[in-house]
């Protein structure tokens, strides 16, 4: 969280700088199966941002001491393209990227059956093609819908979204300007069907009351991107008349 | 997939479907696949193109950084084309540092460009020996469904040409569209089935053998070739090749044409 105090991001009616209302998310777009050689692969545009995930295996994992007895590795890549931000990212990976993945790893490995594929290894490769605030996210809605569009056994889909603090007031769903001037994000990855929470981050200043304010924005909001990502799958095999 | 047994199956039939003049996706010899092009498609690229080629896709993005001139060349900026094999795009490619793979495709595509002149160096001098852009391509390959050299050199021409100098947003003046002057387009053939075929698949690039890029500009002067892989060529195969290559690069430098203004 920037310094915060010194930016306006609340309009005088209270709404935001780019016209929401502060439980408002930015529109969504999901596909599923864009890409052709993989096993399953979606693509999500959330406001400015953009992901590409695909899906390969399962298959044997490799190296061999990666593998475990009684349930499959889910390895998981969240990859920053170097032109999907205003400055040009180096390529190869880093400690932020190194830490998002593993986290989505993680809470993908909650989610999918992983039980049914001893010693076996999933991989999801998120690339972000445009970040613009939530990229992880947006690579989370996306590699859940990946996943499912393989044709592999999971709980419920996985949904990131994130609320979060500006001026005093929480809100759904950071754009760019509030995630870097506001007070607090929270990011998380919800199962809408069970109602548990997979993935969690956050950081900035949240009391008690704001918190359980955004968590129930990021639960409103999950419902709504669960929808988008039942129809995409959908969309696969019906040629394209769910959404 | 097995690394011996598929591929001496494939080339068996590949080598009898070439017997018969056929190809195992059904196309002529010289015929390409179908192809989509999009420009403009990313948000915080200054150039962007994304290339739908057969199976294969591949987004190309355009960034400007700026650099201190080199010494010998205080007024002229300099241009990067660099790309990525990253697991996301097949199965058989692994995570880790950038494979020779890799490496040789964005530099055949940085020669094409570059030697072509395309880009005219002197165009990107901002303050001579103190401040020049530095122009860089980035090529990532989202699905590899073969012949990636020409759908990454088509990507990578079209996001130039789509490109915009961020000059507001580094504080030296205004934006202006970059000074593209040439429309270089890359060709590649690969042997499959013990002749030269234009445009190869994914399954063809397994059970085939070398292969042959040429990088053709808008004269028809040749601004780069490259062979790769196992095998070898003739010096009539070369001519025979470089008169369909001479026709496909016109057709594709209309395509890109019709999509930047």
């Amino acid at each position: 969280m920037g310094g915060y105090g010194d930016v306006k991001l609340l309009n005088d009616d209270g709404s935001r700088l780019d016209g929401r209302a502060i439980d408002e998310m930015r529109p969504v777009e999901i596909r599923a199966g864009v890409l052709p050689v993989a096993d399953g692969s979606a693509y999500v545009k959330h406001g400015l941002n953009e992901a590409i995930v695909a899906v390969y295996g399962p298959m044997e994992a490799h190296p061999r001491r990666i593998q475990l007895q009684d349930q499959a590795v889910l390895d998981v890549r969240y990859n920053m393209a170097p032109f999907s931000t205003s400055d040009r990212i180096r390529p190869g990976f880093n400690r932020r990227s190194r830490e998002i993945s593993k986290v989505t790893a993680e809470a993908l490995s909650s989610v999918v059956l992983v039980e049914r594929y001893p010693r076996s290894k999933i991989r999801v490769e998120i690339e972000i093609l445009s970040a613009e605030a939530g990229t992880r996210c947006v690579g989370i809605t996306a590699a859940a819908v990946a996943l499912a569009d393989a044709g592999i056994p999971m709980r419920d889909l996985l949904v990131g979204v994130a609320a979060g603090k500006v001026e005093d007031t929480v809100v759904l769903d950071l754009d760019k300007a509030e995630d870097n001037y506001g007070q607090a994000d929270l990011p998380m990855g919800i199962m809408p069907a069970t109602g548990e929470i997979a993935f969690m981050q956050m950081d900035g200043d949240l009391s008690m009351d704001e918190l359980n304010t955004a968590v129930e924005y990021c639960f409103k909001g999950a419902a709504d991107i669960y929808e988008l990502q039942k129809a995409a799958l959908k969309d696969r095999y019906n040629g394209g008349d769910s959404q | 997939m097995s690394t011996q047994t598929v591929p001496q199956l494939l080339r068996q039939q590949l080598a009898i479907l070439a017997e018969s003049d056929q190809r195992i996706d059904g196309r002529g010899r010289w015929e390409m696949r179908e192809i989509d092009l999009e420009v403009g498609c990313l948000y915080n690229a200054e150039g962007s193109a994304k290339v739908t080629w057969g199976d294969t896709v591949i987004y190309a993005g355009v960034k400007f950084e700026i650099r201190t001139p080199y010494d010998d060349r205080p007024a002229q900026g300099s241009l990067m084309c660099g790309s990525e094999l990253r697991p996301v795009a097949h199965r058989k490619y692994d995570p880790g540092p950038p494979s020779p793979e890799s490496i040789e495709l964005g530099r055949v595509v940085d020669r094409g460009i570059r030697e072509s002149g395309c880009i005219d160096m002197a165009n990107l001098c901002i303050v001579p020996g103190e401040k020049v852009w530095m122009v860089v391509i980035d090529i990532h390959v989202l699905s590899d469904g073969g012949n990636l050299f020409d759908a990454a050199g088509l990507a990578a021409i079209a996001a130039l040409r789509n490109a915009t100098v961020p000059a507001a947003r580094f504080d030296v003046g205004e934006d202006y569209q970059l000074p593209v002057s040439l429309t270089p387009i890359m060709t590649t053939f690969t042997r499959v089935g013990g002749r030269l075929v234009y445009d190869a698949n994914e399954e063809e690039e397994l059970g085939g053998d070398e292969r042959v890029s040429v990088t053709l500009g808008d004269t028809g002067a040749m601004h780069s070739m490259q062979k790769g892989l196992k095998g070898t060529f003739t010096p009539p195969e070369l001519a025979e090749i470089l008169d369909v290559a001479a026709e496909h690069c016109k057709n594709l430098r209309e395509l890109v044409d019709s999509k930047v203004n």
